[in-house]
């Protein structure tokens, strides 16, 4: 071996030991990131793991947790986390309980950390969505990540059987009953009981009515429930109850009966699609979705709901913001949707061929364009605890025959209005 | 130092770790819930005293009539009922013997073990109106569909029925096991005085099971006024949403939760707990001096 050799080897190996001596020199960090239970398992679970091992591999000394929790206990853990500072470092939840974990200190604000992000992540983005997670001026909870608009399902076989021709697109509310007339006469149901739950509740309220009348004001403390509106909605609901199965949309009696052919609409979000398209497989299951029908002929009607990516404000909470904004990013919410056809908030990934192509998204990204969100206005107050069932208890009373529609609003909106006024 | 000195010290050494765990795990969160409740306190940020404004504010809200009102009528019903079925299942078990006995218990004890979320499913699916296995049964006789689950003169009584039917199993396992410690030839001497079936429960059964029928009745108590998972599922609640149609399935631990984890009220959850802790040291209190009034054996 020559000297020159020699010394290279030399250099090479000191070179190497070095590189090994600095990782080993790395402090070792851990993240803990909690999600929803359904991105830790299956072929989400793999996907976040992938993002997650792409991210360690960038950040030597680096171990990221995930952890899938139920939407209980991801609230209450992150909650009770803030206070007792043992909860995760990076999480996700709905938009519609960000006021609860900004109430309880469980979000950082991530304003400079955005702001510092090159212009070319940040036009990613959603943009009312990033209005959502700023709701004061420098004041910024989260990154929008994923994110759902609702569908109405149709059972085919049922449409067909009542002799329903399912090319025609549903024009209103009034040929969607026209078409329940039909199911019902073949001796089918038409629908789930849709006032048992304020999410199927706003899907047929979003029929007549804009997004500035759902939701409330918290300055005021007054809701902005439009009585006219909810009267008109009040009185679909009467007309609807003939058909309904008596079952609330997230029962697994109202699927099961979709599956085994005796539902024939089944309005829900893109996540109830899996154990569809698995029952299309297995049992033959013939179905499709559509856009949910408004009231008049080119309304539309349908809930949007997000989730967001957060970050606790800790000691390692600008590691953690670095990968919140590596798994929201375009490469990641691409791959994220062409692998699971999920809806995200990441524009630009949306727009990507691979995801753009996926049916279920288009109608999704479709639907969200004029749904209603959930529950308005974000991360600016909590809705008192009776808020929610005040609507659906009203709704259901109107429906039963307990109430006028008109008698109903009145009192409604008096309710919700005493509810916001005593917190 | 004497030796009873040296005994004492020897045994309140070996109750040492209970008492450590008892005081962290048992009445620090007590004494702290305490405290707590003249605070308003988000969980993180400073707390400041609202002295008893936190008592009044749950008091005087529309949830917790209807929550003190609904937990009333459930425990005054389920207590019994369920002490009831889970006796009449012991008697029948003990009845038995071998493979039969071994069967009945596994059987009635299956419904304990279960997860709830997994019985809350199977129970929708039974009280679903139109096509659900009861309104299906109903349907026989020409009785029209019931909805058990969303009609308000139904809910409460429905979910009972779920609760007795997992509370039972385990119910059941304690009072056999009283029921196998009761002396054989008592019930041969009641036989030889002509004693019925009926009166050798009434006159020998139940009074020699009556530290276990104490036990089964404080406990029932105690589990009943703290009811929360059983309805929290059948109503499908969320913090943001529960209690069912018209609030007919809220109860207090559920309202409590909801203020704390829906609403950020720790302070006025903490009032609803530390109200709830005095009432069930109160039944528990009263309980033990009916039991010392009335003799356990």
């Amino acid at each position: 071996m020559s000297f020159k050799a020699g010394f290279g080897l030399s250099a090479l190996a000191a070179g190497a030991l070095f590189s090994v001596g600095t990782a080993h020199a790395q402090e070792k960090v851990t993240l803990e990131y909690w999600v929803y239970s359904d991105f830790a398992q299956g072929e989400a679970l793999k996907l976040q793991q992938s993002f997650i091992d792409e991210f360690e591999a960038k950040h030597p000394g680096l171990t990221i947790n995930i952890a899938g929790k139920g939407d209980d206990d991801l609230l209450t853990g992150q909650i009770a986390g803030a206070a007792s500072g043992s909860g995760p470092d990076v999480f996700m939840n709905s938009t519609s309980a960000g006021a609860s974990l900004v109430q309880a200190g469980a979000l950082k604000n991530i304003y400079a950390e955005w702001m510092a992000m090159p212009d070319s992540f940040r036009a990613q983005f959603n943009k009312d969505l990033i209005a959502m997670c700023t709701p004061k001026p420098e004041t910024m909870y989260c990154i929008p990540y994923t994110g759902y608009g609702s569908l109405m399902f149709r059972n085919l076989t049922v449409l067909e059987q009542a002799g329903v021709d399912t090319k025609a697109p549903i024009k209103d509310w009034a040929d969607w009953l026209s078409q329940m007339e039909k199911v019902k006469a073949a001796g089918k149901y038409g629908v789930p009981d849709m006032t048992q739950n304020w999410a199927s509740f706003l899907n047929i309220y979003s029929g007549v009515a804009e997004a500035s009348e759902w939701g409330a004001d918290f300055e005021t403390k007054k809701t902005l429930i439009n009585p006219e509106k909810y009267a008109k909605t009040a009185e679909f609901f009467q007309k609807l109850k003939p058909f309904s199965t008596g079952t609330n949309i997230n029962d697994q009696a109202t699927r099961d009966l979709f599956i085994s052919n005796e539902l024939a609409f089944y309005i829900n979000g893109p996540w109830v699609n899996p154990p569809l398209e698995q029952a299309a497989k297995a049992s033959g299951l013939k179905y499709d979705w559509v856009m949910v029908p408004g009231a008049t002929e080119g309304k539309k009607a349908g809930v949007q709901g997000y989730e967001f990516i957060g970050v606790a404000p800790k000691a390692n909470s600008k590691l953690a913001f670095e990968f919140a904004a590596f798994v929201t990013e375009k490469q990641q919410m691409t791959r994220w949707a062409a692998a699971l056809g999920r809806y995200n908030s990441n524009v630009e990934s949306l727009a990507d061929p691979s995801v753009s192509s996926n049916p279920l998204l288009a109608a999704t990204y479709e639907s969200a364009k004029t749904a209603l969100y959930n529950k308005p206005p974000f991360f600016l107050g909590t809705f008192p605890n009776s808020y929610w069932s005040a609507i659906t208890d009203n709704a259901s009373a109107v429906a039963d025959g307990d109430m006028k529609p008109d008698e109903a609003a009145s009192e409604l909106i008096e309710q919700l209005n005493e509810i916001l006024a005593d917190g | 130092m004497s030796s009873r000195t040296t005994r004492s010290i020897a045994h309140y050494l070996m109750l040492s770790p209970f008492m450590l765990l008892f005081a962290v795990f048992f009445l620090y969160p007590i004494v702290s819930g305490l405290f707590y409740s003249f605070f308003e306190w988000n969980a993180s940020q400073t707390s400041h005293f609202v002295g008893l404004a936190n008592y009044t504010k749950v008091f005087t809200s529309r949830n917790f009539e209807k929550a003190t009102w609904n937990l009333l009528i459930y425990v005054s019903i389920t207590v019994p009922l369920g002490i009831f079925v889970a006796l009449s299942l012991a008697l029948l078990v003990d009845s038995f013997s071998g493979f039969w006995a071994k069967f009945f218990r596994s059987a009635f004890f299956i419904p304990v073990v279960m997860p709830l979320f997994l019985a809350a499913t199977i129970w929708r699916w039974i009280y679903a109106p139109n096509f659900g296995l009861l309104n299906t049964i109903l349907g026989w006789f020409g009785m029209p569909s019931v909805q058990f689950l969303n009609d308000t003169g139904t809910m409460l009584y429905a979910m009972i029925a779920v609760d007795v039917w997992v509370s039972a199993g385990f119910n059941m396992v304690i009072i056999l096991a009283g029921l196998k410690n009761v002396p054989r030839h008592y019930y041969e001497a009641a036989r030889l005085d002509g004693a019925s079936t009926f009166q050798q429960v009434v006159h020998v059964t139940l009074p020699s099971i009556r530290p276990v029928l104490f036990f089964v009745i404080t406990y029932g108590l105690i589990s009943a006024l703290q009811v929360f998972d059983v309805p929290w599922l059948l109503t499908g609640s969320s913090f943001a949403e529960y209690g069912g149609r018209a609030n007919a399935l809220l109860f207090p631990v559920m309202d409590m939760m909801g203020r704390g984890f829906g609403s950020v009220r720790f302070g006025q959850a903490s009032a609803y707990g530390f109200m709830l802790t005095i009432l069930i040291v109160c039944v528990t209190a009263v309980m033990f001096a009916l039991r010392k009034k009335f003799g356990d054996a």
